[in-house]
């Protein structure tokens, strides 16, 4: 049998074709798009799960997407700069919280970019006593500040470490107007700082994350670093999509033990408080809508497969990916919530 | 696996003389640093399985802490941050002819304070990390001003040198009091119309290399072409080779320095460049000849390698014993934790026996590594002199203009910060003003600034620094007998200045 130039030519143009099924998709991408983070930090949350969707970006479409951990502000400017759509951010609600909270710079996310698809949720967030501390639960905190008792709370504030602050004070004021001075802040910055607080005995509770501070919890009470869970903000549909084992020692129900409804910090008269931190992406509005829409077509496809969420769940986050109209929607309506805590509790 | 199994696996052992060789690479080229190559490699560690990726990470971290004394002795321009005090006695070392030597002593200096931390880190880490949560802000911030009182100790001109610092200081704390570290998120001291580029504030990296590497080349240029060096001048005459006895009566130096940088390192946030300028610091303030220091001193050499090895060790510390990072690079060791699963927290030596151990083994195999590929690969590096200054300039420009651009992952102004410090060092030492201590001024003003406000934040009384614990009452002391060293150096250098005049 001969081989012409031409059937080696189709042979080789079929193969590539093969190799790539997604390149037809991808056609109209950049081959190197720069995902910048809200993050500086290669060690956090924000950093890893923007490392699990590049790869799988990368590996779908056929391009090179690179995670560039640079931080809220350069992120904001990096995105501003470039409309091509070889920048794209990822970042989580401390995005559009940071301007509630009226920090210096924030841009309001909702009108100076284009909000994508939502990514997964860390449902760690959580809030901690020191192991002796004479609080037992949430309930004990609230009564002990309407019998005007300080309670300081160690936070750095601006955003997500905030947002369960705030929810705390709207319960003290929901359950005793005028107890949420009670709850003060211990501004520190970031988590060493928070824990550092709680061992000085400048803080009485701290915001936590179930990643960072479960061997903590582990440890004997007589431990001087020792500390218990006292409130986790996920809400139970997200803790259930957890892995039962949960993490360490900490199961799935153990958590569940320490979220709503079984903990409970109201947020209006008959309805709890809850808080997902979400990850999602944003884009500068200028982009080429298809282009955009090419990533979150991609991200639908790549959910579908199911392999993602694997890798998600195997770093303790819960994959929840929202289509971008969809994650509008919905981040636009958090935003909103959480704006009428924020300003209900300035105004007194 | 255990630890046997380490040792006989080709890929670990392959991995560690790969990742040490890149460090020493990365930490020799001005502009690059160990933070950056552990950055470069992080992602690899998904592919490669926690233990070998640890392996790959923590050799990058040994060999680019030890890599940067190369251009610090031989060019004067320190490889990382941490190198800053090896320029002060290695260079003029490396100027009048003892390169070769001034790099063997560096060497051997840096195992030996890698091997202290490693020991530390080995046997006690617990317990350290149990002490390193009684230094609260408060005692960190006497830490800090501790450090900063090597400000009049390093100054030919005490008042210039403390106006330099003090200019250092105010310069770092120009942009954003950011929130990340505990502040309010409010921007201060730029200039009108600087507040698109100067939010962040200026980068550490950018100035640091600027400061040294652009002014040098500025300065070379002024004199125009000069004779070129030969490899002749790096060892000349019997009297400068190197021989061990040079390490007789420095045993209690390279304990203290190699002591000090591991105690640096397991305190979270104060830095990595305080380890070098502290182990300094001590090694001056109780030399019987403090005269020398920073005219070519191997003792000087030796504290400084010492303290910054003895970092090594001692920022892991807290990272196993607590989860928390204790300098910059190993705040990127959490992400290959972090990118494996495996939670970094009080139980991860017990949990993690394995891994630990492997941690510990690949960490003494890159120091030996280190130790033998740098003391027989000298004379290479030393040929980098030899290179004419035509051609050796125009690439270290090139690397600290790249390195400047990729260390906070491509922001331009960080290349326009290089530039700009390039010109105002050699604006710097026109006007006398002294480098040293502006540059210690710079990298320590961000923490002594957050640690004293959060300080008088967290405890609402001045007094508190006076008052806190013993900790604090006896880094008043060091403090106190560092300031009275410097004074008392200062009037003997003037009085000799005198006598000689």
């Amino acid at each position: 049998m001969t081989i012409s130039r031409r059937t080696l030519l189709v042979a080789a143009s079929a193969a590539a074709l093969m190799a790539q099924p997604m390149a037809a998709a991808a056609q109209d991408l950049p081959r190197n798009v720069r995902m910048v983070i809200g993050s500086s930090s290669t060690g956090g949350d924000t950093y890893q799960n923007a490392s699990i969707l590049a790869e799988s970006l990368s590996e779908h479409l056929g391009i090179n997407v690179r995670v560039d951990p640079v931080g809220a502000s350069e992120a904001f400017k990096a995105l501003a700069r470039d409309s091509r759509g070889t920048t794209i951010m990822m970042h989580h609600d401390q995005s559009y919280l940071q301007e509630l909270y009226g920090i210096e710079g924030s841009p309001d996310i909702f009108a100076e970019t284009i909000v994508g698809p939502t990514i997964s949720v860390n449902p760690g967030n959580a809030y901690l006593v020191p192991a002796d501390s004479p609080y037992q639960s949430m309930d004990d905190i609230l009564a002990a500040a309407e019998a005007g008792e300080r309670v300081r709370v160690a936070i750095q504030p601006g955003g997500v470490s905030e947002i369960g602050f705030t929810a705390m004070r709207n319960a003290a004021r929901l359950r005793a107007p005028g107890s949420e001075a009670n709850i003060v802040p211990v501004n520190t910055g970031d988590q060493a700082d928070k824990n550092q607080a709680m061992w000085d005995d400048l803080a009485d509770v701290i915001n936590g994350s179930i990643q960072a501070n479960e061997q903590f919890t582990q440890l004997p009470s007589d431990d001087p670093t020792a500390m218990r869970f006292i409130w986790i903000t996920a809400t139970p549909e997200t803790l259930n999509k957890a892995p039962a084992e949960g993490l360490g020692a900490t199961s799935r129900d153990d958590m569940l033990a320490y979220a709503a409804p079984a903990v409970s910090v109201p947020m209006t008269a008959d309805e709890n408080f809850t808080f997902d931190k979400e990850f999602f992406l944003m884009f500068n509005p200028e982009t080429d809508p298809a282009l955009i829409q090419a990533i979150d077509t991609a991200m639908e496809e790549i959910y579908a497969k199911g392999a993602i969420q694997e890798r998600f769940l195997s770093s303790f986050f819960t994959p929840q990916y929202r289509p971008m109209a969809e994650a509008q929607e919905h981040l636009q309506s958090k935003n909103n919530d959480y704006e009428t805590i924020i300003s209900d509790l300035k105004s007194e | 696996m255990d630890l046997l199994a380490h040792l006989l696996d080709p890929w670990f052992i392959g991995l560690i003389f790969g990742g040490t060789l890149m460090g020493i690479v990365f930490g020799a080229i001005p502009g690059m640093t160990a933070t950056m190559a552990v950055a470069v490699c992080l992602p690899l560690t998904f592919s490669l399985g926690l233990v070998n990726g640890l392996a790959l990470l923590l050799s990058l971290y040994v060999g680019g802490i030890t890599g940067g004394l190369v251009p610090a002795i031989l060019l004067g321009i320190p490889g990382t941050p941490s190198s800053i005090t090896t320029t002060f006695d290695g260079f003029p070392m490396a100027k009048r002819g003892e390169g070769e030597k001034a790099l063997k002593i560096a060497i051997i200096a840096s195992v030996a304070g890698g091997l202290v931390s490693l020991v530390a880190l080995f046997f006690f880490a617990p317990v350290l990390a149990k002490f390193a949560i009684k230094f609260s802000y408060v005692e960190k911030f006497l830490i800090i001003f501790f450090a900063l009182t090597v400000m009049a100790a390093l100054s030919k001109d005490m008042l210039l040198g403390i106006f330099s610092g003090v200019l250092g200081i105010f310069l770092s704390l120009i942009g954003t009091y950011d929130i990340t570290n505990g502040g309010n998120g409010h921007t201060r001291l730029i200039p009108p119309g600087m507040d698109y580029w100067l939010d962040g504030g200026f980068a550490l990296l950018p100035v640091l290399i600027g400061i040294f590497g652009v002014t040098v080349i500025l300065e070379e240029a002024e004199l125009g072409m000069p004779r070129g060096q030969s490899l002749k001048d790096i060892e000349v005459g019997p009297h400068s080779r190197f021989s061990f006895s040079i390490f007789k009566g420095q045993t209690l130096n390279l304990l203290r320095s190699g002591s000090i940088g591991t105690f640096v390192g397991i305190l979270p946030g104060v830095g990595g460049s305080a380890a070098s300028i502290l182990s300094y610091t001590a090694a001056k303030t109780t030399s019987r000849h403090p005269e020398r220091f920073g005219k070519g001193e191997p003792a000087g050499v030796i504290a400084s390698e010492a303290g910054n090895n003895g970092l090594t060790g001692g920022a892991l510390v807290p990272l196993l014993s607590l989860g928390i990072p204790g300098d910059s690079t190993t705040a990127l060791l959490i992400g290959a934790f972090a990118l494996q699963g495996i939670q970094v927290g009080p139980l991860f030596i017990s949990q993690n026996i394995d891994t630990w151990n492997a941690m510990i083994t690949a960490m003494v195999i890159s120091n030996l590594v280190m130790l033998v590929t740098m003391f027989f690969a000298i004379r290479w590096f030393a040929m980098v002199i030899a290179v004419p200054k035509q051609i050796l300039y125009p690439f270290i420009l090139m690397m600290c203009v790249i390195g400047a651009y990729t260390i906070n992952y491509g922001i331009i102004f960080d290349v326009w910060t290089l530039l700009i410090f390039g010109v105002f060092g050699w604006l710097m030492v026109k006007l006398k003003l002294e480098v040293a201590p502006f540059i210690i001024g710079f990298i320590l003003g961000p923490s002594a600034e957050i640690y004293f406000v959060k300080s008088l934040e967290s405890f609402g009384d001045p007094f508190i620094f006076f008052t806190k614990s013993w900790i604090a009452a006896f880094l008043w002391v060091l403090i106190i007998a560092s300031v009275v060293m410097s004074v008392i150096l200062s009037r003997r250098n003037r009085s000799d200045g005198a006598m000689r005049t």
